[in-house]
């Protein structure tokens, strides 16, 4: 059978399975109903130069989705997200859902133009986020949904307010004061060549004078607009009694500057108003790459508070009504429809369903719950309608703690960086004393404080810029190379330096020593059977054991078609159809024992047993397996001297078999998400610097609060934008590696700052002695960052042995 | 040559050079760079069409402001 491509999402499928249509006498194929709505709609509204535009991309298939469109309509909703402007219009922030490339921008945007009462529709193709101004009397926001919807993408709202203004505005101002930097130097460079010439050949003192004053109207906006950053920096450093890098360039800058004002109106000596521009710049635009990274975070965060519902279903004297999340009252009755997610904590009362609460424990695998038990907000109803009991209101309810921990978390985050700039504090009160002693000794000694000051601003102008300046971006920066070419993300530089002080690695299970998910381990025929029929069965169920079977089977059997019919899942017991006329039964051992079937076995794993026609066939035997060389690298990891702990939302017995396996000596279970970060909290209390391990949602609040959090690439966006590292293949092994290689770095670092603290007591003492010129400072300057660089890249050839 | 022509051309180099920043610096203050990828690709789709539809969108305004106005005449 050949493959075709669906001629709207440009996804691969047989042909056998594709819907036929006949467009204009041309034979057109889709891989759903969705994807062929789409493609009528876009022809028939003249936007088919779409596909032109989309070329090879693949789009998700243009799923049906779920009838909730009265929801936008609702007042609360409306007054939560829909900011109501001065002109009478209404504006809505919006998270569109399926955008792949620049094609979907346009056609969603065409689209909403098209759409009478929207005014303005503007959409963000890096993050997916739209502005939608639309007349309130013309149009409703529910049709505006449901206009997105049609062609096939998903949105949703979010509340800008909360953090993205400002992230805006911060990444904003960086960029405006690089480009003033930038300027500035590339222009002040040329005419210090001309200047770095004419010491060698003479230049006549006017020209010279001329050069200067320009070269002083360049640095000027430079030092105190683009360097404000750095004033900025020293000053809360000062304040919290702190000497940081920004105290050591502000310094630096500001009496390089005042040094070539002076040397310029007194008309002797040369001005370094070119080393002022260059060392901002540089060390500006260092700091502008940090501020992206806090950018993403913020981004994936809104996605998250976007799907929570605003209102629920409230069950007074047998009538419903919606009622807003915020007006629940505990002892209220919350009808939940399948698919919904719970927000409110509370007990059943009527009904049962399972429910995914992979959010809060990190197992993939549904929890069955029936009258009496607890359901907690952030899981997902999943298969049927159930009514319960609320027992707490919004605020105190699981979920909303969550995510307030969490917008904490990321505005708290700027502690780390004050830990990673300690050796570079120490170097620069280094060389403040230095030039200190210097001015004071000259002082008492020529007894001229003009002259002694000059020597002293010399000290600091040729001891301060490059080679402190690298010494620690150098060699993180190389250290970030090495380790992503073997799957190792370090989001900023100064990780590195924290993860290798630290003193303690925290794990989670599911998902990062585990791999998350079950696979089968023995497989047991009895008789003789087509497993075709089998693997047709799970193919229809989305529970994780199915799931894990389906992965089994697709591996080792041929398959072939069959038709299957009366497919039923029970929740959280087993799935049955008739295949190709034959009973086919699957599930737990009670499952198939209710059906009335023979089953003696006992086992402690999860075990699925198939039944066909009443017969037990096969027994698939599954478990969440270990992943491959976790004991190892374990075990490596407590030989660099750090305590290894391990943290799960599982229970006790899985917890004790899984650490014993791998040789963790501490492990708690049945935490939840705020559980764990408080064990955090317990670590930093007595004194460790925490790493973090985990890959969920769960994990993301203590992934937040340690002090290095690692997430697997796999994981939940908001864990992975919680993190500071990002490890792509999800192999414990790499979690080894992260902790050698920023130790690695972290020694030349350390090398680094004593290579050019070397280099500078030979260069300082020539200065200290007034012998200082501008070709002696370039070429100290330029040889010691070749020093740095060089050792810098000493990690790499290391690494290659 | 004169110190006179050297300030001069310095100055006047500098002057267009700052002007050319101060026209970065609106677009970057009137969010004209906030999406890069979208910035690109205005190159690339940038044609009459897009032209009526922006001329299309702001009599839409103007005609719902309008409206607006006729409803409240106070």
């Amino acid at each position: 059978m050949s493959k075709v491509k669906c001629d709207h999402c440009n996804l691969e499928f047989d042909k056998s399975v594709m819907i036929e249509d006949k467009i204009d006498g041309k034979k057109r194929y889709f891989c759903c109903k969705g994807c062929q709505g789409v493609y009528h709609l876009l022809r028939e509204e003249g936007l088919d130069s779409f596909y032109e535009k989309l070329g090879d991309t693949k789009l998700n298939p243009a799923a049906k989705k779920e009838d909730d469109l009265e929801k936008f309509d609702l007042e609360g909703f409306i007054n939560r997200y829909v900011k109501k402007r001065d002109d009478g219009f209404y504006e809505i922030n919006l998270i569109i859902e399926g955008i792949h490339c620049a094609a979907c921008v346009w056609l969603n945007e065409k689209v909403l133009h098209k759409t009478p009462g929207i005014i303005e529709a503007t959409i963000n193709y890096t993050n997916n986020k739209a502005k939608v101004v639309w007349d309130p009397e013309e149009i409703k926001l529910s049709k505006i949904i449901q206009t997105i919807r049609s062609i096939g993408y998903n949105a949703y709202p979010y509340d800008p307010k909360l953090q993205e203004e400002r992230a805006i505005k911060q990444r904003r101002d960086y960029y405006a004061r690089i480009l003033v930097a930038v300027f500035a130097t590339m222009n002040i460079m040329w005419i210090a060549i001309a200047q770095y010439v004419g010491f060698f050949s003479g230049m006549r003192r006017d020209i010279k004078d001329i050069l200067n004053f320009a070269e002083f109207v360049l640095a000027t906006p430079t030092l105190f607009y683009s360097g404000w950053v750095f004033f900025k920096g020293a000053y809360y450093g000062l304040k919290n009694r702190f000497i940081n890098m920004d105290v050591l360039v502000a310094t630096g800058a500001t009496l390089a500057y005042i040094y070539s004002l002076y040397a310029m109106f007194s008309k002797s000596g040369e001005v370094y108003f070119d080393s002022v521009t260059m060392l901002i710049t540089f060390i500006l635009v260092g700091k502008y790459l940090e501020v992206l990274g806090k950018k993403q975070a913020v981004d994936t965060l809104d996605r998250v508070l976007g799907t929570i519902p605003t209102e629920v279903t409230v069950v007074k004297n047998s009538e419903k009504a919606l009622v807003l999340v915020e007006n629940v009252k505990v002892g209220d009755i919350i009808e939940l429809k399948p698919g919904e997610k719970v927000v409110i904590d509370g007990v059943i009362i009527n009904g049962s369903a399972s429910f995914d609460e992979s959010s809060l424990t990190g197992e993939s695998e549904p929890v069955f719950k029936k009258r009496g038990d607890e359901v907690l907000s952030g899981s997902i109803c999943l298969d049927s309608v159930v009514r319960y009991e609320a027992k707490k209101d919004f605020s105190t309810s699981i979920l909303s703690n969550i995510i307030s921990l969490l917008e904490d978390s990321i505005t708290k985050k700027p502690k780390i960086e004050r830990l990673a700039n300690q050796v570079s504090g120490y170097f620069s009160i280094t060389i403040l004393s230095i030039a200190l002693l210097t001015f004071i000794g000259w002082y008492f000694y020529i007894g001229s404080f003009e002259k002694a000051l000059i020597i002293a601003i010399s000290v600091v102008v040729i001891a301060c810029p490059c080679a402190l300046g690298l010494a620690t971006p150098m060699a993180t920066l190389i250290g970030i190379g090495v380790a992503a070419k073997r799957g190792i993300l370090f989001k900023e530089a100064s990780f590195l330096e924290t993860m290798a002080k630290s003193t303690i690695l925290v794990l989670d299970k599911t998902g990062t020593i585990t791999k998350g998910e079950p696979s089968v381990i023995t497989y047991e025929k009895f008789d003789d059977f087509d497993e075709s029929l089998v693997l047709e069965l799970v193919k229809n169920s989305s529970h994780p054991i199915s799931k894990g079977v389906y992965e089994f089977l697709s591996k080792n059997i041929k398959y072939n078609q069959k038709e299957i019919k009366d497919f039923k899942e029970i929740k959280a017991k087993g799935i049955e159809a008739i295949i190709d006329g034959k009973k086919v039964v699957a599930g737990n051992k009670d499952f198939l024992i209710e059906k009335g079937i023979k089953v003696d076995i006992d086992n402690q794993n999860s075990l699925f047993l198939v039944a066909i026609e009443n017969r037990v066939v096969a027994i698939f035997e599954l478990n969440d397996e270990i992943k491959e060389g976790a004991a190892e690298a374990i075990e490596k990891i407590k030989e660099l001297g750090i305590k290894v702990v391990m943290l799960t939302g599982d229970n006790e017995k899985v917890a004790k078999k899984v650490a014993k396996e791998v040789g963790v000596d501490e492990y708690f279970a049945k935490l939840l998400p705020q559980d764990k970060a408080k064990f955090i909290d317990d670590f930093h209390r007595s004194g460790d610097i925490v790493v973090m391990a985990g890959d969920g949602i769960n994990d993301s609040i203590a992934l937040s609060c340690s002090d290095i959090a690692i997430a697997m690439g796999s994981g939940a966006d908001i864990a992975i934008s919680v993190s500071d590292v990002v490890l792509l293949d999800e192999s414990p092994k790499r979690v080894y590696e992260a902790f050698k290689i920023s130790k690695k770095v972290f020694k030349k670092v350390k090398q680094n700052l004593a290579l050019s603290l070397i280099y500078n007591t030979f260069a300082v003492p020539l200065a200290v002695m007034g012998f200082v010129n501008p070709l002696v400072a370039a070429i100290s300057m330029s040889l010691s960052s070749l020093l740095v660089v060089g050792n810098s890249f000493g990690i790499k050839l290391k690494d290659k042995k | 040559m004169s110190a006179g022509i050297i300030a001069m051309m310095l100055g006047v180099s500098t002057l267009l050079g700052a002007l050319g920043l101060a026209a970065l610096l609106w677009g970057l203050k009137t969010g004209q760079f906030d999406d890069t990828s979208k910035f690109l690709d205005a190159a690339r789709f940038d044609g009459e069409e897009e032209l009526k539809d922006a001329v299309l969108m702001e009599e839409k305004k103007k005609k719902a402001l309008e409206k607006k106005k006729k409803v409240m005449p106070n």
